[in-house]
């Protein structure tokens, strides 16, 4: 038997609790919705495909300071040290190392500058025809550089002309038609598409276009560049810390800094991303644990407030099970009506959050789901003390308390 | 109506143990009035509890309209409460959040009558403690004699065979109090049985029959001629 009506009429006379309880069901509601859809968000991005055996790959930064050697030069015979060095499965020299937060970008057009055409945002490496094996990146069309493709110069002047793209890039540009055998153009310099990844990501993970990159075969590195190795699982570690001694040993007059695996370089860019994400958890669950015990503090202060109460209704033939109904019911009115301004609320912050932060619209699912969890939470957080409220005993009507 | 067989009641602690109440004997017949007396600490109370099913005896046997009150479980014990017995408390107890016409319907909401011969019945009872213009007032508007009229409404509501008051001018003045005694007295005359138990000796005297607890056993009892409507006597 459910009492609405005089628990209603009872909670509008005496509302002060209850309207606070509301109102912070109300809030964690407007919260935790919002909250929940930025840690999925997050969790999403965080754990987006890039295409590459992070834990096979680590990079390292080269800095020359001795004037007795061509960089360019150098870093080939670097190149062929590396690839040679025990466990090594092959190694690359590249302009920036990806999913670093470093590297560059530019505009990729269908059409020479300044003509106008279609273009496309696009992050670029320079490298060279090891890249596609030292990356572990897949060709879905096309073939790799040939060695008579790769620039290795000190001259400015020298430019490639062939590139590979990741399909995404390729999709935007020529979206009716197959990109393999086009031409795009980099400022003026024309690049012909000679082969297709089928996914790479930039250096940038949270850039607007993460997906379109394009690998151009050129090395002039003035006097520093980085420095790509693939190698087993269990063999990075090591390698990685004999690479420094290794490079030393082939040409001594310059630095090595930043040897890193690849998953630790992405970790490092999205450490921030990762701390809001807990910080957010960490809030949420707080929240939601603040809640349940204001809920049970409430429902046990009511009982205590409310012994003789209990025991009156008791005497006058209230089972148990009638006993933990009202203060159930009493509870799913409070929570009700704290949903239904949580609802708004969130959806309310939501739109805030969309106007100020960029965040996509809060999705009415989160909304739906959080007010769910919140009032099996509060169910949950009630039982306990309302089973205690019906143990009490008839005959505490008759006393005096 | 009621008859208690060698009923003991024995509080237990770690330190010591109590004997409220004693191989406790009383019968009592359809339509008596009752009043119990005793000092302090004799049972009286304990005895109410027990009679009205509000706490459990340690041994012995109770018979309420012929069922074994020992054999019910919790939830037989509490439709049995609700559909024979209805208590008058020393203190009232309203539920001070429910105005009179929803402490009224709390019984008759757990029996699950209908709502149309709730409200019939509520009016009914108020109508007959005088207080029909009162539903929509909470209990703190009301007098203390008012408020037990409410009580008395709310136990009469459920049109209980059996009626329990437990100090029921306790909390009342000496005018207020008559009121409620005649109230009382009216009810049995209408046919159900009642069991005050009361310290007041005047009001004792106005029961057809007395019975005095002491050291939770029943030690005498007088039967005061001019009873009213007493049908039926019953010794113990």
């Amino acid at each position: 038997m459910l009492e609405i009506k005089p628990i209603f009429h009872a909670l509008c006379r005496s509302k002060i609790g209850a309207i606070l309880l509301l109102l912070q069901i109300a809030i964690t509601t407007a919260i935790v919705s919002n909250a929940a859809f930025i840690i999925e968000d997050k969790v999403s991005y965080l754990s987006q495909e890039t295409g590459y055996p992070e834990d096979e790959i680590f990079s390292f930064h080269v800095m020359l300071f001795g004037n007795d050697v061509e960089s360019h030069q150098q870093f080939e015979l670097d190149e062929t040290m590396l690839r040679g060095l025990p466990n090594v499965i092959d190694a690359v020299y590249i302009s920036n190392t990806p999913l670093s937060g470093s590297g560059s970008s530019s505009d990729f057009s269908i059409n020479p500058a300044p003509e106008p055409g279609l273009s496309a945002r696009t992050a670029y490496f320079f490298t060279d025809d090891h890249a596609l094996n030292t990356l572990g990146l897949e060709l879905a069309s096309g073939r790799n550089f040939n060695e008579s493709e790769v620039i290795v110069t000190d001259n400015n002047e020298q430019r490639a002309n062939v590139t590979i793209i990741t399909q995404t890039l390729a999709d935007e540009l020529f979206s009716d038609t197959d990109a393999l055998g086009k031409t795009v153009y980099l400022g003026d310099i024309a690049l012909k598409i000679v082969g297709i990844i089928k996914k790479a990501k930039g250096p940038w993970m949270k850039d607007s276009r993460p997906d379109n990159v394009a690998l151009i075969p050129y090395i002039n590195p003035n006097i520093s560049g980085n420095f790509i190795v693939r190698t087993d699982v269990k063999q990075r570690a090591q390698l990685a810390s004999t690479i420094e001694d290794e490079m030393l040993k082939s040409y001594d007059k310059r630095v090595i800094i930043r040897v890193r695996g690849l998953d630790e370089a992405k970790e490092n860019y999205m450490a921030q991303d990762t701390l809001m994400m807990r910080m957010l958890i960490v809030l949420i669950t707080i929240l939601v644990l603040v809640t349940a015990l204001g809920i049970f503090g409430l429902t046990l202060f009511n009982i205590s407030k409310r012994t003789k109460q209990i025991g009156t209704r008791r005497a006058l033939g209230a089972r148990k099970s009638a006993i933990i109904n009202y203060f159930l019911v009493e509870n799913a009115m409070i929570c009700t009506a704290g949903l239904i301004l949580g609802v708004i609320a969130a959806l309310l912050l939501g739109q805030l959050l969309m106007q100020h932060f960029s965040i996509a619209a809060l999705p009415p699912s989160y909304i739906a789901g959080t007010a769910l969890m919140v009032f099996v939470m509060s169910l949950l957080a009630v039982f306990g003390p309302a089973k205690r409220a019906a143990n009490i005993s008839p005959s505490i009507a008759t006393r005096s308390i | 109506m009621l008859k208690m067989n060698n009923i003991s009641k024995l509080y237990q602690t770690e330190m010591v143990q109590t004997h409220a109440l004693r191989d406790f004997n009383l019968h009592v017949e359809e339509g008596e009035f009752i009043a119990v007396t005793g000092p302090s600490g004799s049972g009286k109370t304990t005895f109410l509890n027990i009679a009205g099913m509000l706490e459990p005896f340690s041994s012995g046997q109770y018979l309420l309209d012929g069922i074994d009150v020992g054999k019910l479980n919790d939830n037989q014990r509490a439709d049995v409460r609700n559909q024979k017995i209805g208590f008058i408390f020393q203190g009232f107890n309203l539920i001070p959040d429910l105005n009179l016409y929803e402490n009224i319907e709390v019984p008759l909401r757990y029996r699950g009558i209908k709502a149309n011969e709730r409200k019939r019945r509520i009016e009914q009872c108020l109508e007959q403690v005088g207080l029909a213009s009162r539903a929509k007032h909470l209990p703190q508007q009301l007098s203390g004699g008012q408020q037990q009229r409410v009580a008395i409404a709310r136990a009469l509501a459920g049109k209980p065979r059996f009626l329990l008051a437990d100090e029921p001018t306790g909390n009342l003045d000496s005018l207020m109090a008559r009121q409620v005694m005649e109230l009382l007295e009216q009810i049995n005359r209408d046919g159900a049985t009642i069991i005050m138990v009361t310290h007041d000796p005047e009001l004792a005297r106005r029961a057809p029959r007395n019975i005095q607890v002491v050291d939770g056993q029943l030690a005498d009892f007088t039967l005061y001629q001019g009873a009213q409507t007493l049908k039926n006597v019953a010794g113990v």
